[in-house]
């Protein structure tokens, strides 16, 4: 399994969110998508689930124009995680992650199959969330309900993992958890996982590649060393940052912003 | 753990609707007893009991002893009252259903066929139909085609009138009071310069009877809410996934698009179907949504029907309560079902509507 991105350009409206962005990514690898706000960090992940259509450019999976797959098919392949989902309809965490496993299964098979039962107990046993199969989602806390929709992306049983800010809600154990979980499923099942983070220090420390995003185009892409230089991430974010090493890894601390915010009032 | 919650879920789905239809026989019968003459509901279901049986025995041929009761005082007072006992089943199954469906594919628990102005809108159309081609009265199934573009006409305008309000829940729900407020006053009017050629007293098609049903009449009934539900327990998966999110629903394959269209086709057929027949009657698809997902859950594998059966108990009780409000007050003729599912129905939405505003408004 392997994406290439060839040329791509999205427009929302009159508004250019990607612009020739060419990319080749592999499996059994962490890509990380990161960059400023605005970036087009979601409109990627977005653009290789066909949830948004570019412009121009083609994306391939598995060697084939993903446009080519039946919905069906790529809603086996590919699975985007987004953390925002509706909950105006109270439902129970089982009764959520049961759809997961719809595009496994025949349209109209009534019979929840025994299988699918199975994997949904696996999950959700390693995503610590087994204890919460019987609650409604919207009694969650919004860190219970980040690693139920999590556990769905995996439920789904995917070759292509994308996704969009798994961290935002979770405590600091609940992050390191879970990109460890889904780095582990990404090398033993060699999935190709993308995922699109504000915290550079989860980034540089879970990172095998990483695609650095500014105003829609790519500034940098490849292995975690080469990207999250000094320069380089000071520049493009106006943060001051240190690079601590650790365990032999290059780990981000920000320090400060370049420009200081003027508190003084002018009047 | 998941493996078990299943299983109880599914074993909870077949004792609840187990349950329903036993309350449902009962109203049924109680149905057939209550009315200007009252006769013993258990003498009714006995009479009713021997009835099938010996119908039975006649289509499988084998041979008896002639009916017990011949023409029996009871039984034909009884059988007056089928058609509008049937007719209030019915219309139950539908309204339980289009509102579960409504609240589905907007993802609203406020939403419902008459407060979001279908109804209305559906009873506007059939108005103007009739001024338009008089003898178009007599033509059923035409009259509730009539109905069914009036009422997808008038969601259609609800949807769109809510978007542009920016999309929130309780914007979807000011709209259709909106919509509804208009066209209850443009079919008001219309129906009373039309009443000569209706014949019935038009406040009957306003808030519904079913005073004026005959057995025969409960086919126009049948038909749309078999299909309605066959064809919305078919796509239970695409309505499972739908709840989440159109983004959602697309990663699972489905076309949102698609969705939203196929259910508001069929919502809207019920809902013209029971304006078109027996007039409007609203809020049954409010209360009996929410008192089937407290029971079963919201997959609609186990909702549809429950919320079905659900929808008629509640129809067929507010119709007792119809006749025995009559036979107490010694009023002339009967008032309209309407009547009596609103004042049951709107202290509801209120207790909804306190229940979603308290809390966060998050848009749809």
């Amino acid at each position: 399994m392997k994406i290439v991105i060839k040329n791509l350009e999205v427009w929302y409206n009159s508004v250019k969110a990607l612009s020739n962005v060419s990319l080749e990514i592999v499996e059994g690898e962490m890509t990380f998508v990161i960059g400023p706000n605005g970036a087009g960090k979601s409109t990627l992940l977005k653009a290789i689930s066909l949830l948004v259509s570019p412009k121009k450019g083609v994306v391939y999976i598995d060697g084939r124009d993903a446009r080519l797959y039946s919905a069906r098919e790529l809603a086996k392949m590919v699975t985007y995680v987004n953390p925002y989902i509706s909950k105006t309809i109270p439902s129970t965490v089982l009764e959520y992650l049961m759809t997961a496993r719809y595009p496994h299964r025949n349209l109209l098979s009534f019979k929840e199959d025994k299988r699918d039962l199975e994997v949904i107990e696996k999950v959700s046993q390693q995503m610590n969330i087994a204890h919460l199969l019987n609650r409604r989602l919207d009694q969650l806390s919004s860190g219970e309900l980040q690693r139920v929709i999590i556990a769905r992306a995996l439920i789904q049983q995917p070759e292509v993992i994308l996704l969009d800010e798994p961290s935002a809600f979770l405590d600091l154990r609940y992050r390191l958890e879970i990109l460890e979980y889904i780095k582990r499923i990404t090398k033993t099942e060699g999935t190709v996982t993308i995922i699109a983070i504000h915290d550079l220090y989860l980034a540089s420390l879970y990172a095998d590649k990483v695609i650095l995003l500014s105003n829609g185009s790519i500034v940098a892409y490849g292995n975690t060393e080469e990207v999250l230089k000094k320069e380089i991430i000071e520049n493009i974010y106006g943060v001051r940052i240190a690079i601590l090493k650790v365990n032999n890894k290059h780990i981000i601390a920000p320090i400060e912003p370049v420009k200081k915010v003027d508190c003084v009032r002018s009047d | 753990m998941a493996m078990e919650l299943y299983r109880i879920s599914v074993k909870r789905f077949f004792m609840i609707f187990f349950s329903l239809s036993i309350i449902l026989l009962f109203t049924f019968v109680l149905s057939l007893s209550i009315g200007s003459t009252v006769v013993n509901p258990v003498d009714v279901f006995i009479k009713l009991v021997y009835n099938f049986i010996y119908t039975m025995l006649d289509i499988f041929g084998v041979p008896h002893s002639p009916i017990g009761f011949g023409a029996d005082k009871v039984y034909n007072i009884a059988m007056l009252r089928l058609g509008r006992t049937v007719a209030s089943v019915l219309t139950g199954f539908l309204l339980g259903v289009a509102g579960l469906l409504i609240q589905t594919v907007t993802r609203n628990p406020l939403a419902e066929p008459y407060i979001l102005g279908l109804s209305s809108t559906a009873l506007t159309a059939i108005t103007i139909g009739i001024i338009i081609a008089p003898n178009i009265i007599v033509h059923r199934w035409t009259l509730m085609t009539i109905a069914f573009i009036g009422s997808l006409l008038g969601f259609t305008l609800t949807l769109v009138l809510s978007r542009l309000a920016g999309g929130t829940s309780i914007s979807l729900v000011l709209a259709g009071i909106a919509v509804n407020a208009l066209f209850s006053g443009v079919s008001h009017t219309l129906l009373y310069s039309i009443q000569k050629i209706i014949k019935i007293h038009y406040v009957f098609l306003l808030m519904g009877s079913t005073s004026t049903i005959l057995l025969g009449d409960t086919i126009l009934l049948l038909a749309p809410s078999l299909t309605g539900i066959t064809v919305a327990l078919l796509m239970f998966k695409m309505l499972n996934a739908f709840i989440y999110g159109d983004e959602y629903a697309k990663q699972l394959g489905y076309n949102p698009g698609i969705v939203l269209i196929i259910t508001s086709t069929i919502v809207s057929i019920l809902t013209a179907s029971t304006v078109a027949v027996i007039g409007i009657v609203g809020f049954i698809g409010l209360a009996a949504p929410h008192i089937s997902r407290l029971l079963v859950g919201t997959d609609h594998r186990f909702s549809i029907p429950v919320v079905a059966v659900i929808g008629a108990v509640i129809t067929t009780i507010a119709d007792i309560i119809v006749r025995i409000i009559s036979l107490l007050s010694a009023g002339l003729g009967e008032l309209p079902l309407g009547v009596i599912t609103s004042t049951i129905g709107a202290p509801f939405l209120a207790y909804l509507i306190i229940k979603r505003m308290k809390g966060y408004e998050d848009s749809y």
